[in-house]
């Protein structure tokens, strides 16, 4: 069985916090379930809506067909209700009108509580746990861990509406072991905690926001720091200072503050200071759509920064991913002293995922660091592989980082010999890691149908869910960017009869980087760029 | 103390930028003679210009950073790692034109780091166009019918950010200049240095400056009252002009609370932590 639920109102009426609570609930059920996030760029007022595809069978996507609608307001079911399955039916206060309306006395309920009109939700939550049969002991567990201040409360409301009269059930299978349900945001910053994190600098910016206000929230925890500087130029700055001084840094943005960077990875480049940048990306060009999802950054983060020098793009294609791909970012840049970007989007970042498991990464952490350097220690020692041993200020000798072009020691040269030699030295990197890379699953390879499907990101989630449906089709996901694996895109090309690129922009930008990188054209695409997500029916309307 | 390095120098030969340099290398040498610093304990931070060479200069850990980016790349070592003694070195243009926010807020965030500025009141290694400190009336290759607006005061900008260290000093007076430094160097906060720099190529106000300066500890200047200090401050409008005196030394000291100690910083340097990576645990924020 598969339901899909929709929960809309108007911002500030804690329509993510009850979706997500919701999930929660479900997924400690042993449920899967997916909550995709929909929301304008406003604090209070407009329309907001969660979608929950919840399943005995794993989900990573949603339909805009929905078996209920909880409505918080009037104008949800006015937006939504052309989208509500013939057998579905509304959900929410007595107050509304439809005639699909399965209405319960929230106000009522709460005004003799003495309640904020919010807690209307929790009676809502109860509400939908008895219908679709859980226990109430899945709802205890969840409320503690998550709530611990208000725990009380929400558990009596939800209670209250688990308790109502239902007028019908549609009883989920519970017998299955909890799965993690968390969003890719938790997993980036999890991620980096996991790498061993120890500051990461960031301005505001949506979607790359959650990150920071988790690694805030839970600073002391972890014994970590999450610093706010005054811009993008500034955090970039001091991430590449931090990490110079022995600090593991990230730093995270959308588009517009990764542009405000490009100067500052160049740098990295130049200096081989290691940093690990997140970039989410929203719906662009320049400020374009804040809080929508689009694949538009994939060159941009191929490309960014003026010069030729080696770096790690890597695309997780949901939460788990995130998770994983995240402490490899870390331990390509330690490694090989380079810039690691983990290219998210809205999708990814603000979406919930559930998992039977997470797993732990292939690589093993590291801080590749001289704990004893010689006084002759030299910053930019030439070696084999290109990668300079590196040390940190206070042990012992001189440690130098530079953006100028510079000889091993880090002194200033404009010697065209040394020019050649450094360049080649930064550039021999690229190898070692390309082989090192190829490694950690550049691509994945799911379904056995002799058509492929290709594509990157947050897709994959809509793919996955479309394949089923699809059987003569495959899907190759390629993860990493760059460096890119042309052998094992170029074989599953190859080996294809047909061949669709499927993006989330509006020009085919993974298409572009396999005809460059094999020399491959890809002429089929499907592509959206509405900032939306793709829905399963659309590939396979699409495919069939 | 070697301070030197092999590297060779590119300035000007009478470069004012070379007495900044020695008195750099003799006040932290000194430092170290006294055991209150160690040179391993010592990073740097260069920006852009011809200032910027001081990097290849001082046999000192260092970064030689983007131009007008010292500011936020010293405050990113100074909490990577709070043990080290952060100095950084920027131009007039780097600090107060490029860099200008950055300036401002680490005023108000006081860091605890040094920021020496190199104020030559002109762009040399560009070849002599104005910046924010160039006086009214310059003509520059940028601007051959001369600059139209007033320069900006540094010293009154800091002050009014909420800098806890504001002092200026000359490259015209070298031991002025080292009892400046060290004095920076010995405050806990954001430590801003402006030193008055004749470029002896596009901007030579050697004479203007040795002619105009008075010490203001000589004339029993206070550095604790902020409004006093603040009439000092507006007292020179860095220009040339012929019935102004020139204030230097400290307009302004407190100890106020700084950046790191807002932070719960570790003990030991972040590199030192032993981090256990305890993936039950981490699994258990994702249930």
């Amino acid at each position: 069985m598969k339901k899909t639920i929709l929960i809309g109102g108007k911002a500030g009426q804690g329509i993510a916090m009850t979706s997500a609570l919701l999930g929660k609930i479900f997924a400690n059920a042993g449920l899967y379930v997916f909550n995709y996030r929909d929301y304008p760029s406003l604090i209070r007022g407009g329309h907001n809506f969660n979608v929950l595809s919840v399943s005995d069978s794993p989900v990573f996507s949603f339909e805009k067909d929905y078996d209920i609608i909880v409505a918080l307001d009037q104008n949800t079911i006015e937006k939504h209700k052309k989208y509500l399955k013939k057998k579905g039916f509304i959900l929410g206060s007595k107050k509304l009108k439809s005639r699909k309306l399965v209405s319960l006395d929230l106000e009522k309920i709460i005004s003799e509580m003495k309640l904020p009109p919010v807690f209307g939700n929790n009676i809502l939550v109860g509400y939908l746990t008895h219908h679709f049969g859980l226990p109430l002991s899945f709802v205890s567990g969840v409320i503690k861990k998550e709530f611990a201040k208000k725990s009380e409360l929400i558990e009596k409301t939800i209670k209250i509406g688990y308790n109502l009269e239902h007028f019908q059930e549609e009883k989920f299978d519970v017998k299955n072991k909890a799965k993690y349900f968390f969003s890719g945001s938790e997993a980036v910053a999890l991620g980096a905690v996991a790498a061993g994190i120890d500051i990461y600098f960031a301005y505001p910016m949506t979607p790359a926001t959650p990150v920071l206000h988790y690694l805030a929230r839970n600073q002391e925890k972890f014994n970590i720091l999450a610093v706010q500087l005054e811009n993008e130029i500034a955090v970039i700055n001091a991430a590449l200072g931090a990490s110079f001084a022995g600090a593991r840094t990230m730093v995270g943005t959308s588009g517009g503050g990764f542009a405000l960077m490009a100067e500052a990875c160049s740098l990295q480049g130049m200096s081989e200071v290691p940093l690990v940048a997140y970039l989410a990306q929203r719906t662009g060009p320049s400020t374009g759509v804040p809080t929508y999802t689009t694949q538009g950054d994939l060159k941009f983060a191929l490309n960014i920064g003026h010069g030729e020098f080696p770096r790690v793009v890597v695309a997780p294609g949901d939460a788990r991913e995130a998770f994983l791909k995240t402490q490899e970012s870390f331990y390509l840049s330690q490694k090989y002293r380079i810039l690691s970007i983990i290219l998210g989007d809205k999708h990814v970042g603000e979406s919930h995922f559930s998992f039977e498991k997470i797993g732990e990464p292939k690589i093993k952490m590291k801080d590749f660091l001289l704990k004893n350097p010689s006084l002759n220690y030299k910053s930019y020692k030439i070696t084999k592989d290109g990668v300079s041993p590196r040390t940190v200020p206070g042990l012992g000798p001189v440690v130098r980082a530079s953006g100028y072009e510079h000889d091993e020691w880090g002194i200033t040269t404009e010697d065209q010999e040394k020019i050649s030699q450094m360049t080649e030295k930064r550039l021999k990197k690229e190898e070692f890691i390309k082989r090192e890379v190829s490694k950690l699953e550049p691509v994945k390879v799911y379904g056995k149908g002799k058509n492929l499907i290709v594509s990157w990101g947050s897709t994959k989630g809509a793919i996955l869910d479309s394949l089923n449906q699809l059987k003569n089709f495959r899907f190759l996901q390629v993860l990493y960017l760059e460096p890119f694996p042309s052998k094992q895109v170029e074989r599953e090309i190859k080996k294809a009869k047909k061949v669709v690129l499927v993006e989330n922009n509006a020009t085919g930008l993974l298409g572009k980087v396999i005809r460059e990188n094999t020399g491959i054209f890809i002429e089929k695409k499907i592509l959206k760029y509405n900032g939306r997500p793709f829905y399963p029916s659309e590939i396979i309307k699409k495919l069939k | 103390m070697n301070l030197q390095t092999k590297a060779q120098n590119t300035w000007c030969p009478g470069c004012f930028n070379f007495v900044i340099l020695t008195a750099v290398q003799e006040v932290i040498s000194e430092l170290i003679e006294e055991k209150k610093l160690a040179q391993k304990d010592v990073a740097i931070v260069t920006g852009i210009g011809c200032h910027g060479k001081m990097f290849d200069y001082l046999n000192l850990n260092g970064f030689y950073g983007l131009h007008g980016r010292v500011i936020p790349t010293a405050i990113g070592i100074k909490l990577g790692n709070p043990k080290l003694t952060v100095i950084g070195f920027g131009g007039d243009g780097d600090t107060f034109a490029e860099g200008i926010s950055h300036f401002l807020h680490a005023c108000n965030m006081n860091p605890d780091i040094v920021m020496i500025v190199h104020d030559n009141q002109v762009f040399a290694l560009t070849t002599g166009q104005m910046t924010p400190t160039t006086e009214k009336d310059y003509k520059g290759p940028s601007l051959p019918s001369g600059k139209k607006t007033e320069p900006i005061n540094p010293i009154a900008l800091a002050m009014s950010a909420g800098a806890s260290f504001v002092a200026r000093s000359s490259a015209v007076d070298k031991k002025h200049l080292k009892r400046t430094i060290k004095e920076a160097i010995n405050h806990k906060g954001f430590s801003f240095v402006d030193v008055l720099q004749p470029c002896i190529t596009f901007h030579n106000s050697a004479s203007y400056l040795s002619k105009h300066i008075y010490d203001l500890k000589k004339k029993g200047h206070n550095p604790k009252n902020f409004n006093k200090a603040f009439q000092k401050a507006l007292e020179w409008n860095y220009s040339l002009d012929e019935k102004l005196h020139i204030p230097v030394g400290v307009f302004y000291k407190e100890r106020r609370k700084t950046l790191e100690e807002d932070f719960s910083l570790p003990k030991k340097p972040w590199y030192l932590l032993k981090r256990k990576n305890n993936y039950k645990r981490l699994f258990s924020f994702l249930g």
